[in-house]
This record gives structure tokens, C-alpha cells and sequence, in this order.
């Protein structure tokens, strides 16, 4: 039950209203027993629907009754307008009832002709007194399937709805349906300037809601969105094949990354060279890679100073779109300093056009997000560090290097790093990171750890790295020699310093390192 | 011109200290109500109640207090023909209602009371060509009903009795713009239906197909200047979404995300110190349901006094160990 305020009484009302209840109770009880005793014997008539009826009005949510009814509906084979018009009274004393919204449905779809006009009407009604009812929405969704209303005639109705009425989530949600289904990959159809649900005109509509008021959050939600359609996965490919494994790695910028294992027989011999092709049953790309001889890993990837890689997606009709809406939104954050919806999409728009030469500005716009927003600093922090490790990459991949090096960033969490494959140093010192987590297993390359200065407690992702030979930990927080047993899988570890952890400080731990780790020569504690 | 935040304000002298006593004695009580009202008019899920309240006593410590023999019985006597249970006896069986007499009869470890392989037929036999499942034999569907469905089964140890995959396919059609989940394909976000379809994921092994951080960020942007979390944009704060909204971010591995400590503060607010028990905002009517998801939060955001709850099926996590369950969850 929500929504029912405790009211204090007197002991005198309390008496009253105990004995009201009491005649309720009375009451409600024979009718349900007169309900269950006739569905028991099998009668299915107008009796029933009356004791039925009566219940439902005040209890719609009392399913098996709604059960009952369609029961004797089915046997009387009669009686479904009426059924509307008793359905149509519920709804308008409690719109929320699932079971009401369904028989309702049940009952539309069993009518010979059924009149998804009139069903479609109720729906506007119902709308028009709460545009936020999930149920009428859905409700709404089946009626214009079974009567196939248009798509753009649908966008209109989100139109009105959203030019008329604040608090719009569900009809900017309906909108990004209707879109898809429009436009299913890209947002650009052929000819811009015709046709009113376009790409600019998307823009625009969104636009004006914000900037009419800019604590509209819907319009927000909506909006980024609407940034990141029709971004084509691009991809930096890092092809691996190594001997050992056999294994292909396929990283894709910033999204998921494919693990395939050679054909056998694919590479017999080091001696040669040997050329590989790899094709993607779902893009029609493929990519060429050669394995030298004598050598144990080779890479191939796109060039990543090539503008079309990383811009492809943004056409210079986007771009200026999109530099145009950053100018408007850097004038209503002036008007609105404290605006975080503002300031978070400033940022977006930011990344979107240059997220290097932005770089400073976007950090400088976080730190202002934790103060207005305090209550999500925790989420500004990761998504930030997720942004600085996305330019980290950005800038090792136009330097074409094999180092990583992230320090004194404000750190709070690792991602990408699906991308640092062939990476064979890292640093991450003077960060506020906790754990190495799992994923950091694919840093095959790795050969130098530097993590001095962070919050770690945990190396679970320090398993089965062949090639880590030098692990700097110094100041983190690791408090037990069971956290570092991922270490032992690392057969060339050879460097390792603890100093400032609280493990170190325990009695014994130098011995029981020297037998966890005995490959280990230089062990700072 | 300009939009108000929905929101509600906590009065300087609302409850902030934890009142698990008060509670244990008001959910003790609550089944001795048989001649209540509204507790009648609520009979038409009193299985999902009996689940809910037995549920808060045992992760207070408090499972011994209720009528464990009376509740057996009465489940026994809602299990029908086709294998499904009902909410209460002479009511129609439901899915909704036999995962929650799944989940009491794990509580108290006694799932020989019924006849298990007919339940299996039962679930098995509601889903649907497209993947989805129906609530019962009349049709309606509902990402809701994917999880009880899945829940049931993992709870039973029978997954394999569906086409998992195209549940999955199903599931995955209902992810919205914004990151989340409605209840059919093309519903709008809801904290709800969210929890449910995390939840499912994550019994299914399919919590990588969750764009965690988008929807980490929908869910935490549910949280209101007053600490309360609501269940989607301009809403009202609700003690329930303290669990709806929690749970699915302790699943996605973004709990973090949330202000703890405004919180915690806004759901000891809605207890009431005179009846116990908790409201869905402060200063409402106390039931069952809000009780139970406001302990179930405190859990979440690491309260000791409270046994830890299982953020997948909202159930303490000794009785799942004791089942051999550990459901996913991201990190």
C-alpha cells in the first residue's frame, strides 16, 4: 500500500471506525464466499458477475476474480461492451490496476470487430489526466499494433504530449522507440530538409525542452541519448597471436573484445613467416596480420592518427550541430551555474567533438559537478576516470608506444583495459584506485607494474602474466599474504616492493613471501 | 518557470536510530490479523506477504517467532493441479505466488511439502515461443514473470527446464534507451522491472550484456535531495525503491554510486516508532512490504545488526549457502 497517510485519532473514533470495519469485513467476506461457492459449482451467470462486480469495483487487484469473470464470459459468449464499460469505471477509480489494464486487453481482443478507436481514445484520456501511466502507455503500445496507427503519426502524438506537458519521461521513452524503429542504425536519413522528424529537427525538439527548463530532467536523459546514436563501433584492432596460446585477441575501441583460438595447424613452424587473415561474419571488414619469424606475437591495428577512424561516425553536418549546441549550452550554463544536467552534458558534447584538446575543461567541469552534485560524486569520479583513461589511450595510440602511464589523475576505477593488450609498462601512482580487478589479466605484455600511492587491498587480476617481472606497490592497502597469491601464477616476478602496506608490517611475512614467491630476488617490505 | 523536484522532507525529530525490536513485534503480530480488514482485502497475495514478513524476521534474528507448522499447512493446501501455487486458498495459482512459496519453504528448508517436478511443469509450461513468460494460464506477460520463473527453478536447482537462451532473447529485447528494463518489449524504465531483469541476468550468467554504466547512472540519479530513492524521474521517494534500486546496483557492481549515508538516514525515517514497522515515506501507514525492503536496504548498505540479504532474490545469504547459490554479480 503506498501513499496512505497515518491520521491520530481518538480513542472514541478508534471505536468507530473499528466497528465500521468490522460491518466491512462482514460484508466484503460473503461476498467472496458467495464468489468462490459459485465458481465451485460450476455457475457461471449473471449472479456471479453482479458478486463479482461489486468486489472487483473496490479490489481490482483481486486477480481471480478477474479469472472468474472471463470464465463466465467465455460461457456466456455475450456481455463484452458491457464488460467495457464496467472495465472503463474501474480504470477511472484505480488507473493503476494490472489486472484491470489486462482483462481489458483480454476482452478488446475477443470482440468480433473490435474498436481500437475508442481504445485509442481512452488511452488519450488517460494520458491526458497522468502522462506517466506505464500501464496506459502499454496498453496504448498493443492498441496501435492491433490497429497499425503509423509510426509518425505516433511521434506527433509524443509531439503534443511533450510541448504541452512538463514531467515527459515516458513520451521521450516512447519517442526513442519510434525512432528506432524509423531510423534503426543511423539517425541521418537521406534527405535532411523534408522530412520534420530529422536529424536537426530530433535535435532542436529535445533543445527546446531543456533549455525551456533546464531542470527537465527527461529532456537530459533523452538527449544523451540521442549524442551517442548512430556511433558506429570504430575499431583499433589488436590482433595477438601468440605461439603459446594461439590465441587471436580482437580489441575493439572502447566496447567488448573477441577471444578466437587459430584454426589447428594454422602456425606449424616459428621458423617462417606466416601471413594471417581475419574476417568478421558480422562486418564486412577484414584485417591483414603478419607473424615475422622467430617472433612469438605480432599486431596489426589502424592507424589511430587517421581522422576518419575515430570522426567516422561524425559527419560535418553532426559536427557543427554539435559544436553549434555546445555554445548553447555553455550560455545556459551561465545562466545556470548549479545546473548539473548542464554541466554532464557539456562534457558529453565535449568528448563527442575533441575529447583531447577538451581535456582541461572537462576535468575543471567535473570538480564542479562533485560540488553542485555531491550526492553522485562517486559516479562523477569513475566516469571521470573513465574519460582520462579513454585520452591516455587516445594519446599512446597517436604516439604509437607501448607505455601507459596514468599517475595522480584521481583514479577511482580501471576500464578499457581490453585496449592495453600490448602494453608492457603501467603506471598508475598517486591514484585513488582499490583493487586491481580481474581484467587486468589480459595485460599479457606487461612487464613493469608501477601502482605506488593508490587505496589497493586487492591484485585479483595479477594471475597468469608471463611476462610481469617488476610489481611497485608501495603505500596501497594490502593487508593479508592471501591477497597476494595471484603473484605466485607470475613466473617471472622478480621485483617486488610492499613497503608502506599494513602486510608488511606483520610478523614473518618476509619468510612466508620467500616461500609463496621464491623466483623473487628484490623484495622491498 | 521551472519544474519542482517531487520530494519529501524529513522532520528534525523523525526516527534515527534502527527499531528492530519494535518491528519483529509488529510482523509477529501482523498474522494474528485475521479479522482485519484490510488485511482481508489483501488476501489475494497473502503468499507473497507470509514470504515477506517471514523474510524480515529471519534476517532480524526473529524466524522462530512465527507459525512455522500453520504456514506449511496453508501452502500445502495452495498448491493446484497444473503444479502452480496460489496466493491463498481458493485463489488461482500465479508465478508470483510460487517462487514466493519456493523462497519460504527454503526459509524453513522444507521443500518436500510439495510436489516439486509439478512446479517445474508448471513454470516450464508457461513460457512463451518468444522467449517470455506468462504470470499464469491467462496470458499477460511481464519481465516479472522472467524472473520468477528463473528464481523458482534456480531456487529448485532446475534451470534446464526452459529454453533459457531465448528467455535471455526476450529479457534482452525489453532494455530501453536509457539503460533499463521495462515489462514488455518497448516499456518505459522502472526500478521494478529493473531488479527483476538484473536479476534474472545475473541467474542467468548474463550480467555482461547490462550496459552498467548507463544504467548505473539511471539508478543513481533515483536518489532525491532527502536521501529517498525513487522508482523513475519525477517521482516521489519510496522506501521500497531502497531495495528495487539498491539491489539492482549492488548486482551491476555500482552501488557505490549512491549516497549511503542520506539513505540510510531517509529509511530509518520511515519507520514508525509507536507501531513499528516501516512506511513507504515518512509519516504514512506502516505494512509488511515496506518493512521488509527497508531492513533489506539497511542490509545492503552494510548495517550489522541485520543478517546480510542476498541482493538477487532477496533472501538472507545462509539459506542460500545452505541451497549451494551464489548468483552472479558484477564487480
Amino acid at each position: 500500500q503506498h501513499g496512505r497517510v497515518k491520521v491520530k485519532t481518538t480513542a472514541q473514533q478508534e471505536e468507530e471506525k473499528k466497528k465500521e470495519r468490522e460491518k466491512k469485513l462482514k460484508i466484503y467476506v460473503a461476498a467472496r464466499d458467495a464468489c468462490f461457492a459459485k465458481r465451485k459449482e460450476g455457475v457461471k451467470d449473471e449472479e456471479a458477475l453482479e458478486l463479482t462486480q461489486q468486489l472487483l469495483s473496490s479490489n481490482p487487484d483481486f486477480a481471480t476474480l478477474w479469472n472468474q469473470r472471463r470464465e463466465i464470459l467465455t460461457h456466456l459468449e455475450t456481455i463484452y461492451d458491457s464488460e467495457l464499460h464496467f472495465l472503463e469505471s474501474c480504470l477511472k477509480v484505480n488507473p493503476k490496476s494490472y489486472g484491470s489494464w489486462f482483462h481489458r486487453g483480454w476482452v478488446s481482443s475477443r470482440l468480433p470487430r473490435p474498436n481500437w478507436v475508442r481504445e485509442l481514445s481512452l488511452c488519450d484520456r488517460c494520458l491526458s489526466l497522468d502522462d506517466r501511466n506505464f500501464h496506459c502507455w502499454d496498453y496504448r503500445r498493443m492498441v496501435v499494433k492491433m490497429s497499425g496507427v503509423s509510426v509518425e503519426k505516433e511521434l506527433e502524438f509524443t509531439d503534443r504530449l511533450i510541448s504541452s506537458n512538463f514531467s515527459n519521461y515516458s513520451s521521450w521513452h516512447y519517442r526513442s522507440t519510434l525512432l528506432t524503429l524509423l531510423h534503426p542504425e543511423s539517425p541521418e536519413p537521406k534527405s535532411p530538409s523534408r522530412d520534420p522528424q530529422t536529424h536537426s529537427h530530433q535535435y532542436e525538439l529535445v533543445q527546446n525542452a531543456f533549455f525551456t527548463d533546464p531542470n527537465d530532467q527527461s529532456a537530459w536523459f533523452y538527449y544523451r541519448w540521442l549524442l551517442g546514436r548512430g556511433n558506429f563501433n570504430c575499431f583499433v584492432v589488436l590482433y595477438f597471436p601468440t605461439l603459446a596460446t594461439i590465441t587471436l585477441f580482437c580489441a575493439f575501441l572502447f566496447s567488448q573484445r573477441t577471444i578466437c583460438d587459430l584454426p589447428p595447424g594454422t602456425i606449424s613452424d616459428i621458423t617462417n613467416e606466416h601471413n594471417l587473415t581475419v574476417h568478421w561474419s558480422e562486418k564486412p571488414t577484414r584485417r591483414d596480420c603478419a607473424l615475422y619469424t622467430g617472433r612469438s606475437e605480432s599486431w596489426c591495428r589502424d592507424s589511430a592518427t587517421d581522422q576518419e577512424l575515430f570522426r567516422s561516425e561524425l559527419s560535418v553536418e553532426k559536427t557543427s550541430v554539435l559544436q553549434s549546441e555546445l555554445e548553447s549550452c555553455n550560455q545556459l550554463q551561465e545562466l545556470e551555474p548549479l545546473n548539473k544536467w548542464c554541466l554532464l552534458t557539456i562534457i558529453l558534447l565535449m568528448r563527442a567533438l575533441d575529447p583531447l584538446g577538451y581535456e582541461k575543461e572537462t576535468l575543471a567541469h567535473f570538480q564542479t559537478l562533485k560540488e553542485v552534485d555531491p550526492m553522485r560524486s562517486a559516479y562523477y569520479s569513475d566516469l571521470c576516470s573513465k574519460f582520462m583513461i579513454e585520452n591516455t589511450i587516445l594519446k599512446m595510440e597517436y604516439a604509437e608506444v607501448r607505455v601507459f602511464s596514468i599517475s595522480d589523475k584521481n583514479l577511482t576505477t580501471l576500464c578499457h583495459l581490453d585496449q592495453l593488450l600490448l602494453v608492457t609498462h603501467i603506471s598508475l601512482s598517486s591514484n585513488q584506485l582499490c583493487r586491481l580487478p580481474l581484467q587486468f589479466a589480459m595485460l599479457q605484455c606487461l612487464e613493469v607494474l608501477e601502482a605506488e600511492n593508490n587505496l589497493i587491498e586487492k591484485l585479483e587480476g595479477l594471475y597468469h602474466l608471463p611476462k610481469l617481472e617488476e610489481v611497485l606497490l608501495r603505500n596501497n592497502k594490502i593487508s593479508s599474504l592471501a591477497d597476494l597469491e595471484p603473484l605466485a601464477s607470475c613466473p617471472k616476478l622478480k621485483h617486488l616492493d610492499l613497503r608502506g602496506n599494513p602486510v608488511s608490517q606483520s610478523d614473518g611475512v618476509e619468510a612466508e613471501l620467500k616461500t609463496l614467491l621464491p623466483n623473487v630476488t628484490e623484495l622491498l617490505l | 518557470m521551472g519544474t519542482q523536484i517531487k520530494d519529501v522532507i524529513i522532520k528534525p525529530d523523525a526516527p534515527a536510530t534502527l527499531l528492530l525490536d519494535k518491528h519483529a513485534d509488529y510482523i509477529a503480530a501482523y498474522g494474528s490479523k485475521k479479522d482485519d480488514y484490510e488485511y482481508t482485502l489483501s488476501e489475494y497475495l497473502r503468499m507473497s506477504g507470509i514470504y515477506w514478513g517471514l523474510t524480515v524476521m529471519d534476517l532480524m534474528g526473529q524466524l522462530h517467532r512465527m507459525s512455522r507448522a500453520e504456514i506449511l499447512e496453508f501452502i500445502k493446501s495452495c498448491q493446484h493441479e497444473s503444479g502452480g501455487l496460489s496466493a491463498s486458498i481458493g485463489h488461482d495459482p500465479h508465478l508470483l505466488y510460487t517462487l514466493s512459496s519456493v523462497q519460504i519453504l527454503c526459509l524453513y528448508d522444507s521443500m518436500d511439502c510439495i510436489d516439486v517436478d509439478r512446479v517445474v511443469e508448471y513454470v516450464r509450461g508457461l513460457q512463451q515461443e518468444d522467449g517470455s513468460f506468462a504470470g499464469d494460464k491467462w496470458g499477460e506477460i511481464d519481465t516479472r514473470f522472467s524472473f520468477c520463473a528463473v528464481a523458482t527453478l534456480a531456487l529448485l536447482g532446475k534451470m534446464d527446464a526452459i529454453n533459457i537462451g531465448k528467455a535471455i532473447e526476450f529479457v534482452l529485447s525489453c532494455m530501453n534507451f536509457d539503460g533499463g528494463f521495462g515489462c514488455r518489449p518497448g516499456s518505459e524504465s522502472h526500478a521494478g522491472q529493473i531488479y527483476c531483469c538484473t536479476g534474472f541476468l545475473s541467474l542467468t550468467g548474463q550480467l555482461h550484456q547490462v550496459n552498467a554504466d548507463l544504467l548505473g547512472w539511471w539508478l543513481c540519479e533515483r536518489q532525491l535531495p532527502s536521501g529517498g530513492l525513487n522508482g523513475r524521474p519525477e517521482k516521489l521517494p519510496d522506501v521500497c525503491y531502497s531495495w528495487w534500486v539498491l539491489a539492482s546496483l549492488k548486482i551491476i557492481g555500482k552501488i557505490h554510486w549512491i549516497d549511503k549515508t542520506k539513505l540510510r538516514a531517509f529509511i530509518l525515517a520511515c519507520q514508525d516508532e509507536e507501531t513499528g514497522g516501516f512506511a513507504d515515506r515518512p509519516g504514512d501507514m506502516v505494512d509488511p512490504f515496506h518493512t521488509l525492503f527497508g531492513v533489506a536496504g539497511l542490509s545492503l548498505l552494510g548495517d550489522e545488526q541485520v543478517k546480510a540479504v542476498n541482493p538477487v532474490l532477496c533472501m538472507p545469504e545462509d539459506v542460500l549457502q545452505r541451497r549451494g547459490l551464489q548468483p552472479d554479480l558484477l564487480s
